[in-house]
């Protein structure tokens, strides 16, 4: 067990050098082949980590979690690493598939590929993580090496803006995470989270100093109101791809990050579901106001994740203030729709940018304009995107619905008024939702095709297959939500297991 | 059998959609005939079930948690309603093989149809809320997606968008109902609450009734949010007969039937139906009165029976809205169907561009004239026998003054019929139109519903007893035909059609009573707003909007404004928790 625990840990950070290496190395022979056998590596990677991670699940599953232990730091497998490494790993293998031709021909592609694997690892190493020096490293790992994919065309003044602005205030969060650890550290003697929760710890201003440095650090990256802004330049410059890791997994990444820290400052326990509550309200409602006016397709689909991570925190909100699992459990099944659907959203759009500009040449952005009559050229990309609208939207037959459901449902358990003026809250931000989707949808199947669409080329098979595995993803999650609850029942206790030990 | 049966009526329309889609638009014939397959299965399946109707589940899987058990219950009110969406479904589509031949994006059109048929069965066949509310979403959004079918015209996009979002604004009173059920029974099966609604404090029992009150006046174009329903008529005209007229706008009518004998003692919730009811119907009829485009009289028409269902259940007979929801639905689909043949055939939904149509299209004359008659409330069509039949149990239950109205708003509903009748089929055409001969799809489409207008009434005895033995908490006696003779034939139905026949003469004498048209003049600006209700939509519409415009001021795009903000959320949050403290 513990070397299946040491491989998937260890193997996306040393297979990145070699992919790297390959992909430089043969450049000199044969560039075409070359790329070729680096990506296929890259992916093989990511298949091996999904055996691997696949067998972890098992055991996780029915015997428990598991342990490994290296010196004084503890890496856990729980439910919350179970439910994290298979976003990661399912989304990884999507965007790695989709830009074998998206970033084809690029400058600085083997790059994209070891930096991406990198950024896997990473965020795998963060929710295995039970040491909160340890979790601070993964998460460096996690940004440094998403700077670069975000500034991946760093021949365009506006990727390199997006780039800096995410680097400088990540860089703050992350300063903010190790003054926060250093008071931890400085409390406990350690900085393992075994040791930290039993301490005595009520009450003093300077835990909750700790914890307050380390939400709002973590919080950066997790694109909380108003730590938020570099989030829509982030998520539109990058390439596509790496736009469906951003939203999908990187910023979730962060909120597992702040769960755990609150779990650590747990003794001052009722507040904190309030303080997520009222950030869930706010990155709700800012997010979907913002995303109502913006022309830009990718911009207006990174304010929307802003809003959806409103969504989770509320549902872990609800969990720590009431003590119960079915917010957690909601906002873990959030966390899995939304990677799944926001993904395809972007990687549709992504696929309609390499068919109508980057085939083309260009490397424009992609505007609501653009849209018009894609369905007439595009009919399987219109449907993807239309179906990946809808569930953002909270609509069934998608899993975007059953998600906020369970959600809502764990508001109105908790039977209190203000609770359920919450729920009226989210109902309605949903339905406000719909008025930036839908117009969208109405666009793409309009009979009279944008100019743009008219110049467009055609699709690579090879960008269509995660894009459908994904839209019948979100269909089957949409008609059978129980099929997600061995992983999100399982994270949720994971998660309430603190306040309980 | 019975299970089969039940997954069969909501799933061959699905399948069918499906396979609609598949096959694709290059072959327009297949795609036709293949809707009318499906839609025509899947009637056939409903009715087949009639026999089998029962309290009891027919098919049950469990999702466990917060999820519940999937259920479907072949009662009495959920089969009589999957036999008209199905069956009225069946014939919108026939008519459809006519009405949008040749039209681009075909698969699309179906698809949605068949979808929506299929969602419509399911929400009334359920006794899970959750999936209620799945099915009611479902069908808004198939709503919205017919509606805006020519994307390219944007009345048609604002439309169905505006459809949308109002009827899940609506949506989520059904939301909020559904999940504080499901915190205090512990399941979302609503026959438990049904049987027992103590299990639910009294309070908590308020903000559900109203709650449900509210997405049932959404979803049925009820006041205060009937706003949506004009705008609608944007859709094609079998999408509107179907969605708009004898279906989806009835769920709001079948949510209040069927939660009625749990709600009917929270304190005012009853005399709030019935207000809202009466309004609905006073202001739509007078909306009808006023206004020139054939499709928006017949919506508003719409909006005004429904008034009268909603006024039924309020007055505590659940029988009698059902009642004339299943006359409505075949009469306000006979008409949506005829004014669809119309205005194919002319071109235009203006009224006064009408004129002397009847002489070029004689059947559809003779059907509309059917369905008007029936509307108008005369004898002996089925309109008459269940407008009536409400009239008689609104007098019994008591508020006078409502019932005033209603029978008043029943004069004015002759008023507009005749009006609408007249200006299109009678008289000399007011501008130069072509017409060409009726297609038989239309006729085979046109003709049952004619024939049903006519002897729909005569199986209400059956009907009583459907649904009196399937639904255990609805105390609804059996009502044979002798009985409604024996109500409806009375002095109040008789002070009624003389409100009818002065409705019907005010029309006729038009020409002397310039005074009284001039007067109707000046309400058209009014009317034509909805009375204030397009502005209050608007202003809304507006301010959310100018709320966004001013908060991208906090997106500077300075990377020192940024750094604040973090600053800040580390002060304000150390200062919460330690003032909190």
């Amino acid at each position: 067990m513990n070397l299946l625990f040491l491989s998937i840990v260890a193997l996306p950070l040393a297979a990145s050098p070699i992919v790297y290496l390959v992909g430089r190395l043969s450049a000199r022979r044969n560039k075409i082949w070359g790329m070729n056998i680096t990506k296929i590596i890259a992916l093989l990677v990511l298949f091996a980590e999904m055996v691997m991670v696949g067998f972890g699940v098992k055991t996780a599953l029915t015997v428990g979690s598991f342990l490994l232990t290296i010196g004084d730091t503890m890496l856990a497998f729980d439910g919350i690493g179970l439910v994290i490494s298979a976003v990661v790993l399912v989304l990884g293998a999507c965007s790695m598939l989709f830009s074998f031709r998206y970033i084809r021909g690029e400058k600085g592609e083997e790059k994209f590929y070891a930096l991406l694997l990198i950024s896997v690892g990473c965020i795998m190493g963060l929710t295995y993580s039970y040491d909160l020096f340890n979790m601070w490293i993964w998460f460096e790992g996690m940004a440094i090496s998403t700077y670069f994919l975000v500034a991946f065309y760093n021949d365009q003044p506006a990727s390199l803006e997006a780039g800096f602005k995410y680097l400088v205030q990540s860089a703050v969060g992350s300063a903010l995470v190790l003054f926060g650890t250093a008071i931890f550290f400085s409390l406990a003697g350690t900085t393992s989270f075994e040791q930290i929760w039993h301490l005595d710890t009520s009450g003093s201003a300077f835990t909750v100093l700790g914890g307050v440095l380390l939400v709002v650090g973590f919080g950066v990256k997790a694109a909380l109101v108003p730590l938020h802004t570099w989030l829509p330049d982030a998520h539109s410059r990058a390439p596509s791809g790496i736009s469906a890791m951003l939203s999908g997994i990187v910023i979730e990444a962060g909120l597992i990050a702040i769960l755990r820290s609150v779990s650590l400052t747990g003794k001052i326990g009722a507040d904190w579901g309030v303080i997520l509550l009222v950030f869930g309200c706010l990155n709700i409602l800012v997010g979907n106001l913002m995303a109502l006016q913006q022309k830009e397709v990718k911009r207006l689909l990174a304010y929307s994740s802003i809003a959806h991570v409103g969504y989770m925190l509320i549902g872990f909100g609800i969990s720590f203030m009431f003590s119960q699992t079915t917010g957690a459990a909601g906002g873990f099944f959030h966390l899995i729709t939304h990677s799944l659907m926001k993904g395809l959203a972007f990687l549709s759009v992504g696929a309609l940018m390499y068919v109508l500009f980057i085939a083309n040449g260009k490397h424009d952005s992609l505007m609501l304009d653009d849209l018009n009559g894609v369905s007439r050229k595009y009919p399987l990309l219109a449907v993807s995107l239309s179906a990946a609208l809808l569930s953002l939207g909270g609509l069934p037959p998608f899993a975007g619905f059953m998600s906020k459901w369970q959600i809502l449902v764990a508001g109105a358990e908790a039977k209190t008024g203000w609770m359920w003026a919450i729920v009226i809250f989210v109902g309605l931000n949903s339905v406000l939702s719909l008025a930036y989707y839908a117009p969208m949808i109405n666009r793409m199947y309009r009979r009279e095709p944008s100019e743009v669409v008219q110049r467009g080329k055609a699709v690579p098979w090879v960008m269509l297959i995660p894009i459908v595995l994904l839209t019948l993803g979100i269909l089957v999650i949409g008609i059978w939500p129980a099929s997600m609850r061995f992983l999100t029942d399982t994270a949720a206790n994971s998660l309430l297991y603190f306040f309980y030990n | 059998m019975t299970a089969a049966l039940t997954l069969l009526t909501i799933g061959l329309p699905w399948l069918g959609a499906l396979l609609v889609w598949w096959i694709g638009d290059k072959h327009e014939k297949i795609q036709h005939w293949s809707a009318v397959a499906f839609s025509l299965a899947a009637a056939g399946c409903a009715i087949t079930l009639l026999p089998q109707v029962s309290s009891n589940a027919s098919v049950t899987y469990s999702m466990g948690s917060v999820f519940g058990d999937y259920t479907f219950v072949p009662d009495g009110l959920g089969l009589f309603l999957s036999i008209v969406a199905t069956s009225i479904g069946s014939l919108a589509v026939i008519f459809s093989t006519s009405y949008m031949k040749g039209e681009a994006q075909l698969g699309r059109y179906y698809a949605f149809v068949l979808f929506f048929i299929g969602a419509m069965v399911g929400l009334v066949l359920t006794s899970n809320m959750m999936l209620m509310f799945v099915f009611w979403e479902i069908t808004a959004l198939c709503s919205y997606a017919l509606i805006a079918f020519h994307n390219d015209d944007p009345k048609a996009v604002k439309g169905g968008i505006k459809a949308l979002v109002i009827t899940s604004i609506g949506g989520v009173g059904l939301l909020l109902g559904s999940v504080v059920l499901y915190a205090f029974t512990g399941s979302f099966d609503f026959n438990n609450f049904l049987a027992n609604s103590s299990l639910v404090p009294a309070n908590v029992l308020g903000i559900l009734a109203f709650g449900f009150l509210i997405a049932a006046a959404a979803k049925s174009a009820q006041f205060p949010f009937q706003t949506w329903l004009p705008d609608a008529m944007e859709a094609p005209s079998p999408i509107s007969a179907l969605i708009h007229a004898a279906t989806m706008v009835n769920a709001g009518v079948y949510l209040l039937a069927r939660f009625y004998p749990a709600f009917k003692a929270v304190p005012h919730w009853t005399e709030a139906v019935m207000v809202v009811g009466m309004l609905s119907a006073l202001l739509a009829a007078i909306m009808a009165l006023v206004s020139n485009d054939l499709k928006r009289v017949l919506a508003y028409s719409t909006v005004s029976q429904l008034g009268y269902m909603v006024y039924a259940v309020g007055a505590g007979s659940v029988f009698a809205s059902q009642f004339h929801l299943f006359s409505h639905s075949i009469f306000k689909a006979l008409l949506f169907l005829a004014a669809g043949a119309v205005i194919h055939n002319i071109g235009t939904r203006d009224m006064m561009a009408m004129g002397g149509v009847g002489k070029k299209m004689p059947f559809v004359q003779a059907v509309f004239a059917i369905g008007a008659l029936a509307l108008a409330g005369i004898p002996i069509l089925n309109g008459f026998w269940s407008k009536e039949l409400i009239l008689e149990k609104g007098l019994q239950q008591g508020q006078f003054w409502l019932y005033v109205v209603m029978v008043i708003v029943a004069g004015l509903t002759a008023l507009y019929t005749a009006r609408c009748f007249w200006l299109v089929f009678r008289g000399e055409p007011r501008s130069e139109y072509h017409t060409h001969k009726t297609d038989l799809a239309m006729k085979i489409a046109l003709a049952p519903l004619a024939i049903a207008a006519l002897v729909s009434w005569l199986v209400v005895g059956r009907f009583s007893v459907l649904l009196g033995q399937s639904l255990p908490y609805h105390e609804i006696e059996p009502f044979p035909l002798k009985e409604l003779f024996h109500e409806v034939i009375s002095i109040p139905t008789l002070i009624a059609l003389v409100f009818i026949a002065i409705g019907i003469t005010l029309w006729l004498l038009r020409s002397r009573l310039t005074a009284f048209v001039d007067g109707l003049k000046s309400i058209r600006w009014a009317a034509d707003n909805s009375f204030g209700f397009e502005a209050i939509n608007g202003a809304i519409s507006r301010s959310t909007q100018s709320l966004a415009e001013s908060l991208r001021n906090t997106q500077t795009g300075h990377l020192s404004w940024n750094v604040l903000g973090i600053i800040a959320a580390i002060v304000i949050l150390f200062v919460y928790i330690i003032v909190g403290a």
